[in-house]
């Protein structure tokens, strides 16, 4: 028999470590046999945490059990590995196992299910055999076109498709060319990269490898943040176990193809996470994006053609290998091809990472799914894409998650965040609370983002003290709307987007706050008037 | 390679593939402002100034980095680009932390560059001095003697300890110009052939009728009295200002640049208006205000009630009442007064009393002249108001009876209000009340002209235009606005522009270029200076001047005058006149940043509290201050991309930012070799160049193309030079340099004015170097030159010339030596 127990950051966060901990002392003082203890990576189920699988000596599910804390081990241990049944009261519920069941899996195919620090437990999946295919069969051309075929865009927030930058690096002729993978996932809420690094890195690694075969890289590049520690461990022990098996180096499965990847570690810049910044940073330089064209494609790393692609990006690429691109067409929408992974946060009843096909609305993410609001609020609206993002009020609930249905509510699929948000939420607040965050991490170099966020956030926090000034909310959406216009990255480009979208759809809160010093959701204080 | 077509604002050019919209853009002379972009180093796009519109494209591109594609059609100055340019210029002042003029310019009403002559008199270029302060005050050594100086007021020297006496610089400058035999006439353009009629010849009418005669356009003034100068003439005594000696001097110059002036013409008795307006193009009206006002007390037309300008023009024109041994009461607290109080003295008044409703702290007077007329006697019945004049029998004044005031609370304008004493009064005998109140204008003659509610002319204080067309007005003459000399001088510089315009068919508004203004100044700020208290004037004794109408400050000479100038503390940029940021906000019409005013990104490096660079300002060549920096990052890119050395560079993140030297050392210790192109390529002031030598003086300046004499590279400058003072070196796009200078070529060229420099040749006899004349020098090396190359031929010559000459000196000496002596030995010693 086998015990997983989930020890991804979040499982380890709720106490899995002890938990695995408890079995382990159980097991031994209780001298089972036949019964290993396993690691796996997160599920998704965050709220679930501490989640134990109990499997058959034949690979077979037994029991689920969540909320597992170090208390509930012996009486779990006891029923399953010494009676032979199941620990009903602790089993998961029929209700929380919708919240798996209504997702379809495809880069998390394997999170949760396998031992990520184990190649074998990969191989066993099928892992690497893809690449091997790739490199094998097929020539860079006809990846190129099975990408194309499958539809896949960037999941790094800007939907560029994936087959048309493969392209356009593949083109380029030069001695040296790079793949980079961005795992610099920045947005305050969103922790798909880090679940991915953390549940499943050689899948990861595959997908870089046929990447890199399609463009004809030789050198890869990860760059992983350094607030990710976990996600590096197991991704340094990942990339050591794929050299050894050859499945990275020299001569890979035997071609004259050879591929071979570095592990970066960023240093904490959010704007890092756009890819100019990211390879200047990469190459030293201060975290600045440069001004595009020329694209990395062109001129990237050490002004040779790169390819950067973000880790939910690459994790797509073994599936679509392996099973054609048209598989992964099938899923999603006309011009939004897949599934998207979304790390759902705040008031959701059940929070952590849902994988769903694109088109799937907002009400099924946030009311079927994550099962609406918890302790009986009532739903105001939804920030999707991070600070970067917007709010989507619920008269708009039923917008498909798909790249041109949320960016026309103003908000952004970007890197896959959608907190939800109750009625104690004051919506201008959240708006200041968002560009201090993006303002603060803007790199300075453009002047609309540099001094324009500044002064948004300035009037942002008049209108939230009380002391603002006529004329506050058309300045804010002029300086907004210029931003936008005027910033060279994405940083800036879209930091104006929660002020923008609770404007548009919550004008009325702005209003209170600037007419009558009333905060409706009690969040705002007001400096007491001057007498 | 094909070249690529597009269309830029609808013009057809040609580029290359790879080129940006920009660079084809300046190729076919379309404008683009950009302030980040150089071609030597890699495109930036940080400014986002240079945005254009792409047909077909919704969103505004950086031309600066968007590359061209066949056909593309680009507009560069929609009213979407104007807007975007517009609002980054605010955004971008209103972080920005620096003072683009001084004080002293900025509260001068004319907008004498005070700060630049104040350094060119301290710099002993006085011509030079003279020059700037002619481009607005045609009559500086009358200003000088008798401006309230506002300037002074606002100079930030006296948060030390004294300003700067910039009027009485400004007098010196004047002087020294007068009396050098060739004073200075400014240049007039070409003959329009447009006729201008200035009625007036005050100090409105003669300065417009100067600024408008430099616009090359005919220009007559009528004045109704038998001398020019106005008020300037006829209303300040001779000991303030000498009328021969200066006045009329000056007004000389002015009709020297081709100006016709019409003495004792009087419009609408010599000459009607309709008839002026026939004649001219168009007319100025500039008549002053020459009605004296009373109280409105009882008795105010009492024989021997006199208005005080009255008064003033009766002693100029030789015919003063007879003041002898009598007693006279001067009401009003202005400068007209202190003029009555001490000319009355001078005419051997026995008392002269001034009557003022406040305290001397609230009189409008200058201090100086409240003192001076103290010293001469003058008996100041402050806190008193005249409620009767009181004839005596035959009809003459005999006294006046005093409402003793006290002083109330503070009023709209701040002064405490004067509030009578209940029942308080007094009585002094009297022969003599001179009423100086205030002035009007009496507008007879000018008629058909819409008049303000006071009887003054009204005009459009934009367009300085009347109700009549081609009919325009100043000074004090107009809209009720009584005022200084120097206010109608501004007057006329500002209408003379609008004239000019007008002449040549179109219609402009007046519009003053905005600048930055700092206003965090305590005397906090300037505790490390030292303390240097102004040069006083030397001035005749009072019991020595009190009898007479000699002038009473001598002025200053010309060591006092630089010593004075010295002390100026250069609040105004260094880099105004080539500052981008300042002409972008200008051209785009940000001034009105004021809607973006928010927190600004200051390091005060003065600040104990400042936690960062152990801040060391002592790099010998670059003066850094980055709170004038835009961020544009050609300093650290020039540095790191082209110099190859990184001494400059970004740090800190986001609103925070701030350009530093390598790992926040000094900056001569961050590897820096003082090659200064970095302070070649600021946009801003936030670099400049640290001058030593000199006093360092924002100026416009003339550029003379050169070649770099230091070493064999041939990198071609651009000196600038400002009168016959070499003030600073700019690099040029030679073959050779591309822009790019060296410590040597950039800074080094301070050997060209050098006071050590020889400028006079020796000779050594009897073993001492002798000073000589140049004939005489030139015979000696001639003569001796000759004989050597007589006994020995040519080659038994040699030359060898210092590595502080110019290259064009280096030119001819070398083409002395080859083609004059016929040999070719002959070098420079700094080649490489």
């Amino acid at each position: 028999m086998k015990v997983v127990i989930g020890q991804g950051s979040c499982g380890i966060a709720s106490g899995a470590q002890q938990t695995a901990g408890e079995f382990e002392r159980y097991i031994k003082e209780m001298n089972i046999r036949n019964v290993t203890i396993e690691k796996t990576g997160c599920i998704g189920a965050c709220f679930l945490e501490p989640i134990v699988d109990i499997y058959s000596a034949e690979e077979e599910l037994e029991g689920r059990y969540v909320n597992v804390f170090p208390e509930k081990v012996e009486e779990i241990a006891k029923a399953h590995l010494i009676c032979g049944k199941t620990a009903d009261t602790y089993l998961i519920s029929k209700e929380n196992e919708e919240y798996l069941n209504l997702q379809k899996r495809v880069v998390m195919r394997n999170c949760g299910q396998i031992n990520p620090e184990s190649i074998d437990d990969y191989t066993k999946k099928g892992g690497y055999k893809a690449a091997e295919k790739a490199v094998k069969e097929m020539q860079p051309e006809n990846i190129i076109d099975e990408m194309e075929a499958s539809g896949l865009r960037g999941r790094g927030g800007a939907g560029f498709p994936v087959w048309k930058k493969w392209k356009a690096t593949r083109e380029q002729e030069s001695d040296v060319k790079y793949v980079i993978c961005n795992g610099d996932e920045g947005d305050p809420g969103a922790f798909i990269d880090r679940a991915l690094l953390e549940g499943d890195p050689h899948n990861i690694i595959e997908g870089m490898i046929i990447c890199a075969y399609a463009v004809g890289a030789s050198s890869g590049i990860m760059y992983v943040r350094a607030e990710y520690p976990l996600a590096v461990e197991r991704l340094e022990k990942a990339l050591k176990q794929a050299e050894g098996k050859g499945f990275l180096g020299k001569n890979i499965f035997g071609s004259d193809f050879s591929f071979d990847i570095t592990l970066r570690i960023g240093a904490g810049a959010f704007v890092c996470g756009e890819e100019t910044a990211l390879i200047a940073s990469l190459e030293g330089q201060q975290g600045l994006p440069k001004i595009r064209p020329p694209y990395p494609s062109k001129r990237g790393y050490w002004k040779k053609p790169t390819n950067v692609n973000n880790i939910e990006t690459l994790a797509n690429v073994p599936y679509i290998i392996e099973n054609g691109g048209a598989l992964l067409a099938s899923m999603g929408t006309e011009k939004s091809k897949g599934t998207k992974v979304f790390a759902l946060a705040g008031k959701a009843k059940r929070g952590g990472l849902i994988e769903v096909p694109m088109g799937t609305t907002l009400k099924e993410i946030i009311f079927d799914i994550a099962g609406g609001i918890r302790d009986g609020g009532k739903f105001k609206a939804a920030q999707v894409g991070g600070p970067s993002g917007g709010c989507i009020p619920e008269e708009l609930l039923h917008t498909p998650v798909d790249y041109e249905s949320i960016t026309a509510t103003g908000a952004i699929i970007g890197s896959g965040g959608i907190i939800v948000m109750d009625e104690t939420t004051c919506m201008v607040d959240m708006a200041r609370y968002f560009l201090d965050f993006t303002a603060k991490e803007s790199c300075g170099k453009c002047n609309y983002c540099r001094i324009g966020t500044r002064r948004m956030l300035e009037i942002l926090e008049r209108i939230t003290t009380g002391t603002s000034k006529d004329g506050d909310i058309e300045m804010l959406n002029e300086l907004a709307e210029k931003v936008q216009d005027g910033s060279m990255c994405g940083l800036g480009q879209t930091a104006p987007n929660p002020v923008i979208t609770t404007i548009r759809y919550f004008r009325n809160e702005y209003k209170d706050h600037i007419v009558d010093r009333k905060c409706t959701a009690g969040v705002c204080k007001f400096e007491t008037a001057q007498q | 390679m094909d070249k690529i077509r597009v269309l830029i604002d609808g013009k057809e050019c040609f580029g290359s593939p790879g080129q940006t919209i920009l660079e084809v853009a300046k190729e076919n002379d379309i404008f683009i402002p950009s302030l980040c972009y150089d071609k030597r180093v890699e495109a930036y796009g940080a400014c986002g100034i240079c945005v254009v519109e792409v047909a077909g494209n919704p969103k505004l591109l950086k031309s600066c980095s968007t590359e061209i594609e066949p056909d593309m059609a680009v507009r560069t100055n929609t009213e979407r680009i104007k807007e975007s340019r517009k609002t980054n210029m605010e955004l971008l002042m209103s972080d920005h932390h620096g003072d683009c003029k001084g004080p002293c310019s900025l509260n001068c009403p004319a907008g004498t560059d005070c700060q630049g002559y104040v350094g060119l008199i301290a710099n002993g270029q006085f011509e030079e001095a003279i020059k700037l302060i002619k481009e607005k005050i045609p009559l500086p050594g009358a200003i000088g003697r008798v401006c309230p100086h506002p300037c002074e007021t606002n100079c930030r020297r006296g948060l030390v300890e004294e300003p700067i006496s910039i009027a009485w610089l400004k007098r010196f400058a004047a002087d020294v110009d007068a009396e050098s035999g060739n004073p200075f006439i400014p240049e007039c353009e070409p003959d329009t052939g447009k006729k201008v009629a200035v009625i007036g010849g005050g100090p409105m009418g003669l300065s417009a009728a100067y600024f408008l005669r430099q616009k090359g356009h005919a220009v007559t003034v009528y004045e109704q009295m038998p001398y020019c100068g106005g008020m300037l003439r006829y209303g300040i005594p001779q000991y303030r200002l000498p009328k021969e000696e200066v006045l009329d001097q000056e007004v000389k110059l002015i009709e020297k640049t081709g100006v016709e002036i019409k003495v004792n013409t009087r419009i609408g008795r010599d000459i009607t208006f309709e008839e002026l307006k026939k004649k001219y193009d168009a007319v100025l009206v500039a008549i002053g205000a020459w009605v004296s006002t009373g109280t409105g007390c009882k008795g105010e037309d009492t024989e021997g009630v006199i208005g005080g300008i009255d008064f003033l023009q009766s002693v100029i024109n030789k015919t003063p009442p007879d003041l002898k041994g009598k007693n006279v009461a001067i009401v009003g607290g202005g400068n007209t007064a202190m003029d009555c109080c001490r000319t009355a003295v001078r005419l051997g008044a026995k008392n002269a009393y001034n009557i003022y409703r406040r305290t001397k702290a609230e009189m409008p007077a200058d201090e100086i002249e409240i003192l001076e007329g103290e010293e001469e006697g003058v008996i100041f019945k402050n806190l008193t108001n005249p409620i009767e004049i009181i004839p005596g029998e035959e009809g003459r004044v005999k006294q006046i009876h005093l409402q003793v005031m006290e002083l109330g609370e503070p009023d709209e304008s701040g002064r405490r209000k004067p509030v009578p004493v209940e029942g308080k009064t007094e009585t002094l005998d009297v022969d003599y009340v001179l009423l100086a109140i205030g002035q009007a204008v009496n507008s007879e003659g000018i008629k058909n002209i819409e008049l303000t509610r006071r009887k003054g002319i009204a005009y459009d204080p934009d367009t300085y235009m009347t109700s009549e067309e081609g009919v325009f007005a100043g000074g004090d003459c107009g809209n009720d606005k009584i005022s200084i000399a120097v206010e109608a001088m501004a007057d006329a510089n500002k209408s003379a522009e609008v004239i000019d315009a007008y002449l040549h068919g179109e219609k402009i508004k007046h519009q003053m270029p905005y600048v930055d203004i700092r206003d965090d100044f305590d005397e906090e700020a300037f505790e490390d200076r030292e303390r240097k208290f102004r040069k006083r004037m030397g001035q005749m004794e009072a019991n020595k001047r009190k009898g007479n109408f000699k002038e009473v400050v001598y002025g200053y000479d010309e060591e006092e005058a630089i010593e004075e100038a010295k002390r100026c503390l250069e609040c105004g940029c260094g880099n105004y006149f080539t500052c981008r940021l300042i002409e972008y906000t200008n051209l785009f019409g940000a001034s009105g940043h004021a809607r973006m005013a928010g927190k600004k990104n200051i390091y005060d490096f003065k600040d104990p509290d400042y936690k960062g660079e152990d801040y060391n300002d002592d790099h010998p060549y670059v003066l850094r201050d980055p709170n004038k920096c835009i961020h544009c990052g050609l300093c650290v890119r020039m540095c790191n991309e082209v110099m190859g050395i990184g001494a400059l560079a970004f740090v800190n993140r986001g609103f925070d930012t701030v350009v530093k030297p390598a790992l926040e050392r000094p900056l001569e210790e961050s590897g820096c070799v003082s090659c200064g192109n970095c302070v070649s390529v600021c946009p801003t002031g936030a670099l400049q160049a640290r001058v030593t030598q000199r006093k360092p003086i924002p100026l416009e300046v003339e550029l003379v193309r050169t070649t770099c004499p230091y070493c064999g590279v041939g990198c071609q400058i651009d000196l600038k030079v400002r009168g016959n003072q070499v003030v600073g070196v700019q690099p040029a796009f030679g073959a050779a340099n591309e822009g790019i200078l060296c410590v040597k070529g950039k800074f080094a060229y301070d050997f060209i004015g050098h006071e050590d420099r020889l400028k006079t040749p020796y000779i050594r006899k009897r073993g001492k170097l002798t000073p000589v004349s140049w004939d005489e020098a030139l015979d000696h090396i001639a003569e001796n030159i000759s004989k050597i190359r007589e006994e020995s031929g040519p080659d038994a010559i040699a030359g060898f010339s210092s590595a502080r000459v110019t290259n064009e000196e280096n030119y001819l000496f070398q083409k002395l030596f080859r083609a004059g002596i016929g040999t070719n030995n002959v070098d420079h010693c700094a080649r490489l």
